[in-house]
């Protein structure tokens, strides 16, 4: 590969090559000669790689739940629900398989096409950035997405959100909540209310026994609508730990979210200080919720009522909000770049998420909104940070006591005293 | 106290100046180069914003609407002088600035020198004309919440270009196409922080209609900016718009 490597340089298509070359194989370029230089082996590419070994459990747990989802829709839910029986069956994950799989094909594809074309044009490397986005992509789409509005998504979120800003690293939102953003408004019909989510709902795939069609909604669609009896007759809280639970692809099993953020938390490929200052808010603002149901102070046939009063931890089970937490805001290009800045950053992602949850009666699912709202912010929260900083050292500079040179020559360098 | 609050919000987020109105979009694109200016300009808007809305609620309530004038006598009360808003809005933003430049430059010259040009340049703003029209089609009812109007319209301004202006400083050393840099790339921030503050829209849209249709129109909308804003970055390529004013 080295080798053909070396004989296509400088040809027009290299960039797209060395795409490929450059995937799986250690680049041979070694640092300049001369003067001594540290190369780490885990360059943008093993980084990109980690995090999609830290997706590969969601994508394929999401087939499963497709499938499950789709035909307990159908035929109604199990009543005596055991995971190796009704959820790991073959039925399932090949009816999830031959549904998801297409959204991973055409996000991959239309992506990766627009970021080699500007490639070419540019005549630079082909960026990596792309593959962690694709791999999000299908995952926080609804099941039931048509894929030329992916496609057409994934080309907006390509070019406007990354490539006009001169491609990966220098994005200002990030690019997979550009395209989920570009897909809710664009669509907003298709892409909110009780049939997205479930496999062949829009077709009108009809119920076994009745003549309706099938629906699934998620919790927090129920939530919104005050409809708190259905959510407890349908979902036991084990089953929205685990994500037994419609919703986008990849959102449902926070289980396996968790596992996941560990994962990157131990390959120190993702800030655990925006995870666990998102977290913190979003219990924060849930707990002022619950609170304000409990003084009473809002009549239950309010239209917040339905959300305000669900438990303030359980808002981190369901919907996308672990998976915005884990996989999203811990973007290290979006997100704040401080230490302390992360942990603002963090704590308002996890607070106006749950807020939009409860206030927006049209966006049940505020997450995603939350994060691209503090990207838009996390470089003023940079900035001052960084001012904070600089005038608290010029402060230390001013008391500082600058000692005169001592005469021996072993003192030589100044003694700085801080106070 | 709760009407308050909420107003309070509601203008600061729901609807922002700039995200949601696109108002004041001249001065928000030309001095958000550096945080320190913008952060200036943005501290004269809440100023001016603060004034003159009352003043206006003032002028409207007693002078320019629909039978304001009864308090001079009966024959009077059937005058309806609202044509005259435009004029005597901007007649009163104009003299209020001249005013606080006089006022700040006698009795602080640091803060004159800090605003600088921005003080003058604000009389302009179609930020604060704006306050003052959306204060009139409101029918803000007290004196005390036109005057939490115009704070908080002009915070969310501020908050604007604040965040474009470090986002701004941040991309400075991105590789942007040659085309699009400065105004071009702008603009395309501007529609995409749009996006961000969608998040706020159809918030709190109160507790008896369903916000469906004002929720998909409000999401059109914002499409159509995006698609408007796609047009004039095209536009601005044509007529090479980045080079009239360039960085």
């Amino acid at each position: 590969m080295h080798e053909l490597k070396l004989k296509y340089q400088g040809k027009k298509m290299a960039p797209a090559f060395n795409a490929f070359h450059t995937f799986l194989y250690t680049p041979n370029e070694t640092t300049h000669p001369g003067g001594t230089h540290v190369k780490g082996a885990d360059d943008l590419k093993r980084t990109m790689n980690t995090v999609i070994t830290a997706l590969i459990p969601i994508l394929l747990f999401s087939f499963y739940n497709a499938g499950y989802q789709h035909y307990s829709a159908i035929n109604g839910f199990p009543e005596n629900f055991s995971v190796m029986e009704h959820f790991i069956t073959w039925d399932n994950f090949w009816l999830g398989f031959i549904t998801v799989i297409p959204l991973v094909v055409v996000s991959y594809g239309v992506g990766l096409l627009v970021e080699f074309i500007f490639a070419v044009i540019k005549g630079h490397e082909v960026e990596e950035g792309y593959l962690v986005t694709g791999m999000l992509v299908p995952l926080i789409v609804p099941v039931d997405t048509p894929l030329w509005m992916l496609a057409v998504a994934v080309v907006f979120g390509v070019v406007i959100g990354k490539e006009v800003f001169g491609g990966t690293g220098m994005n200002i939102l990030n690019p997979a909540l550009t395209i989920r953003a570009f897909l809710f408004f664009a669509y907003p019909t298709w892409m909110s209310g009780d049939k997205v989510w479930v496999h062949g709902a829009k077709e009108g795939v009809t119920q076994a026994g009745s003549a309706d069609a099938i629906s699934g909604e998620t919790i927090l669609g129920y939530l919104a609508q005050n409809n708190e009896a259905a959510v407890a007759s349908k979902f036991s809280i084990s089953d929205m730990f685990f994500g037994f639970i419609p919703g986008s692809v990849g959102e449902t099993s926070t289980f396996l979210i968790l596992i996941g953020g560990l994962f990157l938390i131990f390959s120190k490929i993702a800030s655990w200080r925006i995870m666990v200052s998102a977290v913190i808010g979003a219990l924060v603002m849930g707990l002022i919720f619950n609170g304000v149901v409990d003084a009473g102070w809002i009549p239950d046939y309010s239209k917040f009522y339905g959300l305000m009063q669900f438990d303030f931890w359980k808002h981190l089970i369901v919907g996308g909000l672990a998976f915005g937490i884990v996989y999203m805001a811990t973007d290290p290009v979006t997100g704040s770049q401080t230490t302390r800045g992360k942990w603002i950053y963090g704590f308002f992602i996890g607070f106006i998420s749950v807020m939009i949850r409860v206030f927006n009666p049209g966006y049940p699912e505020g997450v995603f909104l939350a994060i691209l709202l503090m990207n838009v912010f996390a470089p003023t929260i940079d900035h001052y940070v960084v001012r904070g900083n600089v005038k608290r050292r010029m402060k230390r500079l001013k008391n500082a006591v600058i000692l005169p040179k001592d005469s021996d020559s072993k003192a030589e360098e100044l003694k700085v005293e801080t106070v | 106290m709760l009407e308050h609050i909420e107003l309070f919000f509601k203008s600061i987020f729901i609807d922002n100046m700039v995200f949601a109105v696109f108002l004041g979009m001249c001065s928000y694109l030309a001095v958000s180069k550096k945080v320190a200016t913008a952060v200036g300009l943005g501290a004269a808007v809440i100023f001016v914003l603060a004034v003159t809305v009352p003043l206006n609620w003032l002028l409207d309530q007693y002078l320019l609407r629909d039978g304001a004038l009864a308090w001079l006598g009966p024959e009077y009360a059937d005058y309806n002088l609202s044509f005259l808003s435009f004029i005597l809005f901007i007649a009163t933003i104009a003299t209020m600035v001249q005013l606080v430049e006089i006022v700040v430059e006698k009795f602080s010259p640091a803060l004159y020198n800090s605003l600088g040009i921005f003080l003058p340049l604000i009389a302009v703003n179609c930020a604060i004309l704006g306050g003052s029209l959306f204060m009139q089609a409101r029918d803000i009812p007290t004196l005390g919440l036109a005057l939490n109007y115009g704070i908080s319209s002009g915070i969310g301004w501020f908050l604007a270009i604040l965040a474009i202006a470090a986002i701004r400083e941040k991309i400075r050393y991105s590789n942007v196409p040659a085309p699009l840099r400065g105004l071009g790339i702008t603009f395309i921030i501007t529609g995409l922080m749009g996006i961000g503050f969608q998040s706020f829209g159809g918030m709190l849209t109160g507790d008896n209609d369903p916000p469906e249709g004002t929720e998909t129109t409000t999401a059109e909308k914002t499409e159509e900016k995006e698609l408007i804003e796609k047009e004039m970055e095209e536009d601005g390529k044509s007529v090479s718009y980045n080079d009239i004013i360039k960085e």
